[in-house]
């Protein structure tokens, strides 16, 4: 068996954040888990995949985050304990059920995991999903390591159960995918029974508008809310340290209590604070707070992502008439209410807290700007050999096929994004045009015009053609996971409407981007067993699409013309470029190719092979000359395609 | 632990080239041999040759994932620009950096918006931050050894002949073997023992 889910109490071992989520479902004994992939919460959905079978469990990847949220707020409904996760951005698709559920709860536990990323490393914004615990009425919890992360979804489920409701677990990506060391609990053997009464403890429970309709609901809802407190109070995460009758206090949680306490203990001061760490972010533990603020001389907030226990203690206080000294990220406070906290953010905090002077050593900090200068960049890339180079590479020769003015492209988000990441060496002046305006695009990152979540890049398409934009094609790109996830529905608004334009979707037949999950085109389920294919082609006919073409990214020539096809055509013209993701080409034996190199003599140095933004075709400026890392190189044979020499060759 | 109570390691490298794996394995190391361990991994949303930079922490009392600024004892570094663009920022007064020479090159430098620095000067840059720098040519040696996917193997093999982790190098090495595919075993444990004396050598 997975080591995650072995039945051994008490054993010691690394997980990461998203293994030690699944552990504790595993734990409380889930039935049904779902979610849809986003950095940094995909993991717990493949770590309970591996052991699905061993644990009688139902593990999917849904289409969505909101059939995910569905399917297991409806196990849930007929009892059963059910687990759905997304990451922030996710969290948004599935506001409509999630505010509504509330209204009459739920009968089995039902958990959401949401994975925050301060600092936007992998997501299109930094959105804190703690408010909207708050705005549900939703217990939320706020783990502040891997062993809490674990311990606090196994108990959850057990407080979802106990309130009826939802309750939230919050992580972010210093969580989520970082790793520590966890201690493994008991396995629940017993398995929720699977029943269902329309009017379990309620009238009409499961429908809102069932008599005595949604406001009665709503007021069950809030009726609910001192059972809430009462946990929070009583929680064991909850955790007050005394150290002194006014000294200065800190609330803090999550990630940011790990950096609390690691910088106090290396810079001495453990003594010197009164400290709360909150792990029930809502409702928050008020009475423990109020001994904290009683006894303390002033107070800083030290939390990660946006101001929100802050928010609702400096509320809470004014209701209670309580006065404090208080700092955190609200007025002007003294951390930033964007980027991530770390260990040298928070002591700086600490310092400026205490209203003391931080030593520098001017020195170093010299060297390290005089060294700082020798550091290239290294822009974001595909990966060598992926489809998406010569799916771009032909968008950019199509459209100077039909010699286009000034293009707008939509793109969505997955690989394809990448088109959107620019090349930070080179330096963009912003400009302020009345006319639209031609930029000369060399590299396919820089040709992404329109970039947000996914599914923005067909409606945005729709909008700039009924807004009549003439001065170039529109075009919307989009992938096979993101077609069934956000266009769907913009597909037949763009059909039901006649727009016009070109929406090309990139179907490499994996969720490549958050790892290779398999989605409706790739013929597997998250468990790896064998799943239905829902062909694209069909479905985009069915929708009563006319032009509807099939091309191969790794055939240029054949692309290019299927695209300036389409570009030429009056109306909507849906291209999909089909190969496989080259990692998994490779990785599952699928693409075995020799290897390319430059012939030198035959190379003239016109740099168009490094145009195509692969990572394995290098250019050597004292040379002048182009090479093919042979490390990196799959063979896909795209460079050799667009020299116009023949300097590049299949290797032996 | 040289009269600390942490150790900080980073290891660093472009996508592809192992380094998550890496940091997993001492970090695993260090929990079979009774320590509480931390890894904090920074990477782009390119799945290869985008930057890969890994903190590992380990001590009896830690909490968080990230090291310090000047507070890494050990730097691995699989690609050189990397061990700059990490060591400027992290590297302590007195510390190590294990480092394979063999650069892949950023699209910048490619596309002719950046130079590469020398390896030279990355050298020097190094040794003025306060770091001994050990050369180990952990792809050559990766595909002498039969694959060129166990560099970051090699300089696990490396780590463990520096003899700076505060736990024996069998816990190390188990812990290469348990985490690698099943079917890399040997070649990963020939990696292993290659790195080590690519130190040896040196010493």
């Amino acid at each position: 068996m997975h080591y995650i889910g072995i039945d051994e109490p008490g054993k010691r071992i690394l997980l990461m954040g998203n293994e030690a989520i699944a552990r504790g479902a595993i734990e409380a004994g889930v039935q049904v888990a779902a979610g849809y992939p986003g950095t940094p919460s995909s993991e717990v959905i493949e770590t309970l995949a591996k052991v699905a079978k061993e644990y009688n469990m139902h593990v999917q990847w849904s289409t969505n985050e909101k059939i995910a949220f569905e399917v297991a707020a409806g196990a849930a409904i007929v009892g059963a304990r059910a687990l759905m996760t997304c990451k922030n951005a996710g969290f948004n698709w599935i506001m409509d059920t999630f505010l509504t559920i509330g209204y009459g709860g739920v009968r089995g536990g039902l958990v959401i995991f949401s994975g925050d990323d301060p600092d936007a490393h992998y997501s299109s914004t930094e959105q804190d999903v703690r408010l909207l615990g708050a705005y549900a009425n939703f217990l939320t919890l706020e783990p502040m390591d891997q062993q809490e992360a674990k311990d606090m979804t196994k108990d959850a489920f057990d407080i979802s159960e106990e309130v009826q409701l939802p309750v939230i677990v919050r992580g972010v990506t210093r969580l989520n995918h970082a790793s520590g060391d966890v201690v493994y609990g008991e396995i629940r053997k017993e398995r929720n029974k699977i029943a269902f009464d329309k009017h379990w403890g309620m009238p009409y429970r499961w429908n809102v508008y069932g008599p005595p309709g949604p406001v009665a609901k709503h007021e069950w809802l809030i009726n609910q809310q001192p059972k809430l407190k009462e946990i929070a109070e009583k929680s064991k995460y909850n955790v007050l340290q005394m150290k002194g009758e006014g000294k200065p206090a800190i609330i803090t949680s999550g990630v940011a209590a790990a950096y609390v306490f690691d910088v106090l203990r290396k810079e001495g001061l453990d003594d010197e604070f009164n400290i709360l760490k909150v792990g029930t972010t809502y409702p928050l533990p008020y009475k423990k707070i109020k001994e904290l603020i009683e006894k303390s001389s002033k107070l800083i907030f030290i939390e990660e992502g946006d101001p929100v226990i802050e928010l609702q203690t400096r509320a809470w206080m004014h209701e209670e008439k309580i006065t404090i000294d208080a700092k955190g990220k609200m007025y002007e406070g003294i951390l930033k209410p964007y980027g991530e906290l770390n260990q040298d953010i928070v002591k700086e905090a600490i310092y400026k807290f205490l209203g003391k002077e931080i030593k520098t050593d001017e020195k170093r900090k010299e060297l390290k700007k005089s060294i700082s200068e020798l550091i290239a960049p290294r822009s974001s890339m595909w990966c060598p050999g992926c489809p998406h180079i010569g799916s771009f590479w032909s968008i950019r020769k199509a459209l100077q096929n039909v010699k286009a003015k000034v293009p707008i492209i939509n793109i969505g988000i997955g690989c394809y994004e990448m088109s959107g990441y620019g090349v930070y060496g080179k330096q963009i002046k912003a400009e302020y045009t009345t006319e639209s305006k031609r930029h000369v695009v060399l590299y396919p990152y820089e040709m992404s015009d329109t970039e947000y979540v996914m599914g923005s890049e067909f409606g945005l398409l729709q909008g700039e053609y009924f807004a009549n934009y003439k001065d170039g094609p529109i075009i919307g790109v989009t992938g096979d996971s993101s077609f069934f996830h956000a266009n769907l529905p913009a597909l037949a608004n763009a059909v039901y409407n006649n727009a016009k334009g070109v929406y090309i979707i990139l179907d490499n037949t994996w969720t490549a981007m958050t790892g290779h999950q398999p989605n409706p085109t790739t013929g597997l389920k998250a468990t790896l067993e064998p799943a239905k294919k829902i062909d694209i082609e069909k479905v985009v006919r069915a929708m009563g699409v006319e032009f509807v073409k099939v091309a191969d990214p790794y055939n240029i020539e054949e692309t290019i013309n299927v695209l300036t096809e389409a570009l030429k055509y009056d109306g909507l013209a849906v291209v999909i470029l089909r190969r496989e993701c080259a990692l998994q080409a490779v990785r599952y034996k699928r693409l075995v190719k020799p290897i390319y190199k430059v012939i030198e003599d035959k190379c003239t140095g016109c740099r168009i092979c490094t145009q195509i933004g692969c990572p394995a075709v290098t250019f050597d400026f004292d040379k002048k000359k182009a090479g093919v890392d042979e490390t990196l190189c799959v063979g896909c044979s795209l460079c050799a395609q667009v020299c116009p020499f023949d300097a590049i060759v299949e290797g032996e | 632990m040289m009269g600390k109570d942490v150790v900080n390691l980073i290891v660093a490298g472009v996508g592809g080239q192992g380094s998550i794996l890496a940091s997993h394995i001492i970090a695993d190391a260090a929990v079979e041999a009774g320590y509480s361990a931390r890894v904090g991994e920074t990477y782009g949303a390119a799945m290869r040759v985008g930057a890969v930079h890994s903190h590992i922490r380990i001590g009896k009392d830690i909490k968080s994932p990230l090291i310090a600024e000047d507070e890494a004892d050990v730097l691995i570094a699989l690609e050189p620009l990397e061990a700059l663009r990490v060591g400027v920022k992290y590297l302590s007064k007195q510390s190590k950096v294990l480092l394979n020479p063999r650069p892949i090159l950023p699209a910048d430098v490619n596309f002719g918006f950046a130079k590469y620095p020398s390896l030279d000067d990355i050298y020097n840059a190094l040794e003025k931050l306060g770091a001994k720098v050990y050369k180990v040519e952990a792809t050559k040696i990766a595909l002498e050894v039969g694959n060129i996917r166990t560099a970051n193997v090699v300089m696990l093999g490396a780590l463990a002949a520096l003899k700076i982790l505060p736990f024996e190098e069998k816990y190390l090495k188990d812990s290469v073997l348990r985490r690698v595919p099943p079917k890399t075993v040997e070649v990963n444990e020939r990696a292993f023992d290659a790195g080590k004396e690519a130190i040896k050598r040196q010493k």
